[in-house]
């Protein structure tokens, strides 16, 4: 492995590590957040730096007051960071809205965590028409304000360079994946989905400088992937490393995905041409959709199924957190596309409290038995 | 009913009235059916004014929901949608509504099939991926009315880009219905809608007499006709005749709850297939379920010097559209208006924003009123969760707890 790659790899025992110390160093605020629709642009432009919470393996002590059990883990598991102290050195929180359960959540942490700054964004859930995206535009500006009265001023020139780095790190990650569609041997994927989620955890331009580092490194196939199966996996968040590994030492590998802490994360990119916020509004319509957002001129299966093709997967995994109600309702439909489309699929419900990558395995053998047979 | 039970009830001499009404909805919705009359399935808390002012007939997937919970038909269709894929997790009305679709099951042989559709997120973001599954199953039109949620204060923008869609609405209805949208028309309709809110409210505030003569299970049955049919004149007429039953009780003295002593106040969707039981329990031990927060967020206002600006207004403040702290300032009001001497939770595991929030929630109740909360977990018509047991075990405990 080459050194940038290690030291990348390094982080993730303890995502926050990076963020702590660039605190320490800088003096300057980190602010939390959940959901990839936040315009991490803007937050970068303060001179602040956005780090994205995505729960953690636990079981929880302290959210269990405030939420039932049948809120889903991500909810349950971030709640008792904040509430256990772990997110102490979080300077505040954005919210978007994103499914009933976030919402929720940001009520509950702004009356329980008590950060010093909290704020909600209210993005539209029609992505689509002229008033939903003049009322996202205004309510972008109105986070930027926000922003300026909490954090520090976001100029447009600030904004025109972070709306730069951001998309140079787009086109890296992009880059990262393309070059895994045409060989995945060149590193596994739990590696190459903690490449995106590490880009919500570190200072951009830095990040793009390790991502340059790595993609450099990259001496052609390891030889790893030979024989493995191609898989295409779809969810929300990905954060359970130890699965990925488990997929790859089971034989299959996944070479390109649907979660908002992977494709989506850098799918589209903001014009860096005309208004900022404008063009951030682009993006956040352009970009693969959460199931979450109305796109009624999108058909979000024919979408996957296209990436499907083009990666070459033969056959794909659900990956979600159990009592996702967004995934839930959008499972059967795309299942159903897959199943006439021929490729087999798993659908796997996880909980971040009880997490058994052993209990997966021999389903996920059983993936690919089915597709070795076909 | 047994002789018990009868001497815990007072019937309601409307009843047979509100009956009446929405079988004969319903006989004109299914009639509706494959006809040149529209016919558009609607959320509870969407701005049905606007298909009235069309003569476009609403249907109501949740209030079908609510007569299949209570007709104990619920499970059976939820298992269909449940061999298509759908978790047991998300929302049982979804579920039994898809399976109803499907099958024609439930109590009325299934509802009529939709020539279009119309979702409103301000009740939840479920309705919007249900409506969604709707659409890709009846090949239909869905317009999708998005009402910004309400973290403490509403914004202008939100306001605007509601009311901009009341706007893309009414062109949408008039593409599919292609007739011409009439204002007069609106207008009439949103007043008699107001007119009908206005009335409900007076039915709901006969509660604040002690002791109450209207209970919020029978609030649960009465409501029907202002979800389905607010901005008709029958809608008016029969609030009409219910709020004066429900004064003629104060005057002669009759009560809901033969012996009330105890009054509690009700936070979520009904457990409707337990309805009956849960009022016998409630009423036996001297209870009476006063007001509840459900049937009140149906109590919006209308302005008719601007309505289109006040109902989005209206419509994005319904109760599950505004941040805990708002809801609070609601159930406080709630508690001091009907003088309650605690609060009944329902934790709905079939609904999120109504339920998650609620320990929070309950943590304030009692620390600003001093007054106990229980919380039953259930599910609105997903039986299969429920524990008659447990749940009679927790109700007499608190009752008794009262005092």
């Amino acid at each position: 492995m080459d050194d940038a790659l290690a030291r990348m790899m390094e982080l993730r025992d303890d995502p926050f590590q990076w963020a702590r110390g660039w605190k320490e160093r800088t003096g300057s605020k980190v602010l939390g957040f959940f959901c990839g629709y936040v315009p991490e642009e803007i937050i970068h432009a303060a001179g602040a730096l956005p780090v994205r919470i995505t729960g953690d393996n636990r079981v929880t002590s302290k959210s269990g007051a405030h939420l039932q059990s049948y809120c889903c883990s991500l909810a349950r598991t971030s709640l008792d960071m904040a509430l256990t102290g772990d997110l102490d050195f979080l300077d505040g929180t954005v919210f978007v809205h994103t499914c009933d359960t976030m919402q929720r959540l940001s009520d509950i942490w702004r009356l329980n965590a008590c950060f010093p700054f909290h704020v909600d964004l209210v993005l539209p859930v029609r992505f689509e028409g002229e008033a939903a995206l003049e009322y996202m535009r205004l309510e972008l500006a109105n986070f930027r304000k926000k922003v300026e009265e909490n954090i520090g001023p976001v100029t447009d020139a600030a904004l025109s360079e972070s709306i730069k780095l951001y998309n140079r790190n787009r086109e890296l990650l992009a880059e990262l994946y393309e070059l895994r569609r045409e060989d995945p041997g060149i590193m596994s994927s739990d590696q190459a989905l903690w490449l995106v989620a590490s880009s919500a955890l570190i200072e951009k331009s830095e990040h793009n400088v390790l991502l340059e580092e790595v993609l450099e490194g990259l001496g052609g196939s390891s030889g790893q992937s030979d024989g493995k199966v191609r898989l295409f996996a779809a969810g929300s968040v990905m954060d359970q490393y130890d699965f990925l590994k488990m997929v790859e030492e089971v034989g299959g590998t996944i070479v390109d995905d649907d979660f908002c802490t992977g494709h989506r994360y850098f799918d589209a990119q903001v014009p860096e041409d005309g208004d900022p916020i404008e063009g951030i509004a682009r993006r956040l319509a352009d970009r693969g959709s959460c199931p979450c957002k109305y796109l009624p001129s999108r058909d979000r299966a024919g979408r996957l199924l296209d990436r499907i093709e083009k990666s070459g997967a033969r056959g794909a995994i659900f990956f979600q957190f159990k009592f996702c109600d967004p995934h839930s309702f959008d499972y059967p439909y795309i299942k159903k596309a897959l199943d006439e489309a021929g490729i087999p699929s798993l659908h796997l419900e996880i909980e971040h409290d009880s997490v058994s990558v052993e209990q997966l395995r021999t389903r996920v053998e059983a993936l690919l038995e089915i597709v070795r047979g076909n | 009913m047994t002789a018990e039970e009868r001497k815990l009830y007072v019937k309601i001499k409307a009843t047979e009235q509100m009956k009446q009404l929405m079988i004969d909805y319903y006989i004109d919705a299914k009639a509706a059916e494959g006809t040149d009359k529209p016919v558009c399935w609607i959320t509870s808390g969407g701005p049905v004014e606007f298909l009235i002012a069309m003569d476009v007939i609403p249907v109501y997937p949740e209030n079908h929901g609510a007569m299949c919970g209570a007709s104990r038909m619920s499970v059976e269709l939820a298992e269909v949608a449940e061999k298509m894929g759908f978790s047991r997790d998300v929302c049982s009305y979804a579920r039994g509504d898809i399976g109803s679709a499907i099958t024609h099951g439930g109590p009325i042989g299934g509802l009529p099939k939709p020539d279009f559709l119309l979702a409103c997120n301000n009740i939840c973001g479920t309705v919007f991926k249900w409506y969604q599954e709707l659409a890709r199953y009846f090949d239909v039109p869905l317009f999708l009315m998005d009402t910004p949620f309400i973290h403490k204060v509403k914004t202008e923008h939100a306001t605007d880009y509601v009311r901009k869609q009341c706007l893309e609405l009414v062109s949408f209805l008039e593409e599919q219905t292609g007739k011409i949208f009439s204002e007069e028309r609106f207008a009439k309709v949103a007043l008699l809608s107001v007119e009908a809110v206005e009335l409900w409210k007076q039915v709901l505030e006969t509660a604040e007499h002690r002791p109450s003569p209207f209970t919020c299970f029978d609030a649960f049955i009465h409501m029907a006709p202002i979800v389905t049919l607010r901005g008709k004149q029958e809608v008016v007429d029969y609030y009409e005749l219910l709020r004066d039953e429900m004064l003629q009780r104060i005057e002669d003295g009759v009560s809901a709850v033969p012996e009330e002593k105890f009054r509690l106040i009700w936070d979520n969707i009904p457990i409707w297939y337990e309805m009956r039981n849960l009022g016998n329990l409630f009423a036996s031990n001297n209870a009476c379920l006063v007001a509840d927060t459900y049937t009140n967020a149906w109590a919006v206002d209308i302005r008719i010097d601007d309505p289109l600006t006040s109902m989005a207004d209206a419509y994005m403040k319904v109760y599950l559209n505004i941040s805990i702290d708002l809801m609070v300032e609601q159930l406080l009001n709630l508690m001091e208006r009907y003088d309650a001497d605690g609060l009944v939770m329902h934790s709905n595991r079939s609904c999120k924003p109504y339920s998650l929030g609620q320990y929070d929630l309950a943590r304030e109740v009692t620390e600003k009123t001093g007054k106990p909360v229980l919380i039953i977990e259930a599910d609105m018509t997903d039986s299969r969760v429920y524990s008659e047991a447990q749940v009679r075990e927790r109700v007499e405990a608190f009752i008794e707890s009262l005092g």
